[in-house]
């Protein structure tokens, strides 16, 4: 399974975001946290660009 | 004489056999911390009164014949996210000083209190752990004992510190993706990030549930394992905890090093790092005698995952806060934190995906060699207040960020780890990271007893504070 992120983020889109999980972000920092963001979204794509096997399971081991 | 110079084994055996008062050895902790803390900023509370008590209560047991445990009277103090019973847990923010007081000790204050080591402080560090710098704008910036001018690292800045500059001979810390190995290096002391679930983590504000770890600092090896078998094994409290039992480590130092396998990281381990960070990891394997090389796969992209994840679990942990007081916050984690709590599902489960899928692959490289050698940092520590960014050959990087290039790809998958410390003539501390199997942390203290013994490796004390 493939993912695509985002390459570019703007702060309208930030703001976007931000609305649907109930946060609002000063003006003074949209350009920072889109930046950050972006930056996360670069890593989130290094590992999504990864041939992973389809059977690749994250479920951690349940001993009750 | 008792002084900063002092190992832990050293004061708990003057005070079991009563050549010293823990009292004594308490309040010359706390006069060296008055004397010197004012430079450095390690400490963001002294506890002068519980501390001289608590020695009080170690000397009156043994007046009675009790046993106060193995680290009799030895000081201590522990990052700020440790809770303290008593104390509002700051976990470095301004937030968490309005937070009730803590009920109970965190599990590992508590085992190290149960041994007869004597709290003496909590120590500053990176707003709720998110950075390697501990240049923290609420408490102010820990300075490096080495050179004040420059960064003590972090997250665990405060601890590393404090314990570099003689302050106390064991701190504790924790380590998401480098925060205790980061300040280690860069203040030359030893620093020991145990497997995920060996050292219990109840009562610790948390970063990231997925790889965050407790662990200890020292100034010797003989010390890290003293504080590491005190702290380590199963705990109810904390729902991650392995329930295997403890595997005590301080009787593994004179093993030596025969039959172990060691190599040396190579491919993303080598790269995209000072010459120096390179040749300290060189300087460990000849004396080792280690020249094969392994390779972890696809490590940068580990790296990446366990950004993403840390990012993804920060958020979720702190989106109220982030909702209700992000004026509140540290400028120098806010906005990264805001971007954390907005990225999507997807981004979170693929990075665990791949965490699985690099989990087995590391399996199978610890089955052909017991022991890694990698760079901790890819440099020593930078001035506080540096440039965002720092060029290395032709590429550009987060000077503060990038000094966790090597320590992210390991704890991500939640490995055991020493970061031994080299100070050489003249140049700022580096530290290089002995890496193990899950659960072996017996492999990295003969390694890192052989390295001591021989003198490759030692928590040089700083001379610009002496």
């Amino acid at each position: 399974m493939r993912y695509s992120f985002r390459v570019t983020i703007d702060e309208a889109e930030v703001e976007r975001l931000a609305a649907q999980v109930g946060l609002t972000i000063a003006p003074t920092s949209r350009a920072a946290v889109a930046a950050n963001l972006k930056g996360l979204l670069d890593a989130a794509r290094l590992v999504a660009e990864f041939p992973l096997p389809e059977e690749t399971e994250p479920a951690p081991r349940f001993e009750p | 004489m008792i002084d900063g110079a002092t190992s832990a084994l050293a004061i708990a055996a003057a005070v079991r056999t009563g050549k010293t008062r823990a009292r004594d050895v308490v309040g010359g902790a706390l006069d060296r911390m008055a004397a010197r803390d004012g430079t450095l900023n390690a400490f963001t509370r002294v506890l002068r009164d519980t501390a001289l008590a608590d020695a009080d209560t170690v000397d009156r047991r043994l007046a009675k014949g009790d046993d106060p445990g193995p680290l009799a009277g030895v000081p201590f103090a522990v990052k700020n996210l440790f809770d303290i019973a008593g104390l509002a847990t700051l976990a470095g923010s301004k937030i968490n000083a309005g937070l009730p007081p803590a009920e109970r000790d965190a599990t590992a204050v508590a085992r190290l209190r149960a041994a007869g080591a004597v709290l003496v402080g909590a120590l500053n560090m990176d707003e709720y752990a998110y950075g390697f710098s501990t240049e923290n704008t609420h408490y102010g910036p820990t300075r490096n004992p080495h050179d004040p001018t420059r960064i003590a690292g972090g997250s665990s800045g405060g601890s590393a510190a404090a314990v570099a500059a003689g302050l106390v001979p064991v701190a504790l810390g924790t380590d998401t993706n480098g925060s205790i190995r980061v300040p280690g290096a860069l203040c030359g002391v030893f620093a020991l990030k145990p497997t995920f679930g060996r050292v219990s983590r109840a009562g610790v504000v948390p970063l990231a549930w997925s790889f965050d770890h407790a662990g200890p600092f020292a100034r010797s090896v003989g010390d890290l394992a003293a504080a590491f078998d005190a702290i380590q094994g199963p705990d109810p409290r904390d729902p991650v905890c392995a329930t295997r039992p403890a595997a005590p480590c301080a009787g593994e130092l004179g093993r030596g090093v025969d039959g172990l396998r060691i190599a040396v990281a190579g491919g993303h381990f080598a790269r995209l790092a000072d010459d120096a960070a390179l040749a300290a990891v060189a300087r460990v394997a000849g004396a080792l005698g280690a020249r094969a090389e392994v390779t972890l796969p696809e490590a940068h992209r580990a790296r990446a995952a366990a950004q993403v994840i840390t990012a993804c679990e920060g958020g979720a942990y702190h989106l109220e806060r982030l909702r209700t007081r992000a004026a509140d916050f540290d400028p120098m984690i806010r906005d990264r934190l805001l971007a954390a709590a907005l990225l999507p599902a997807a981004a979170y489960a693929g990075a665990q995906r791949f965490r699985a899928w690099f989990r087995a692959r590391v399996a199978e490289v610890f089955r052909e060699v017991d022991v890694m050698l990698a760079p901790t940092t890819p440099w020593p520590a930078p001035p506080i207040g540096a440039p965002m960014l720092t060029r290395i050959g032709d590429v550009e990087v987060f000077t503060r960020g990038h000094l966790g290039v090597f320590t992210q790809p390991l704890s991500f998958v939640g490995l055991p780890v020493i970061s031994v410390p080299i100070v050489l003539p003249g140049a700022l501390p580096l530290g290089v990271q002995l890496v193990a199997a899950p659960f072996n942390e017996a492999a990295l203290f003969r390694v890192a007893s052989r390295l001591e013994a021989e003198g490759v490796v030692a928590a040089t004390a700083p001379t610009v504070l002496s």
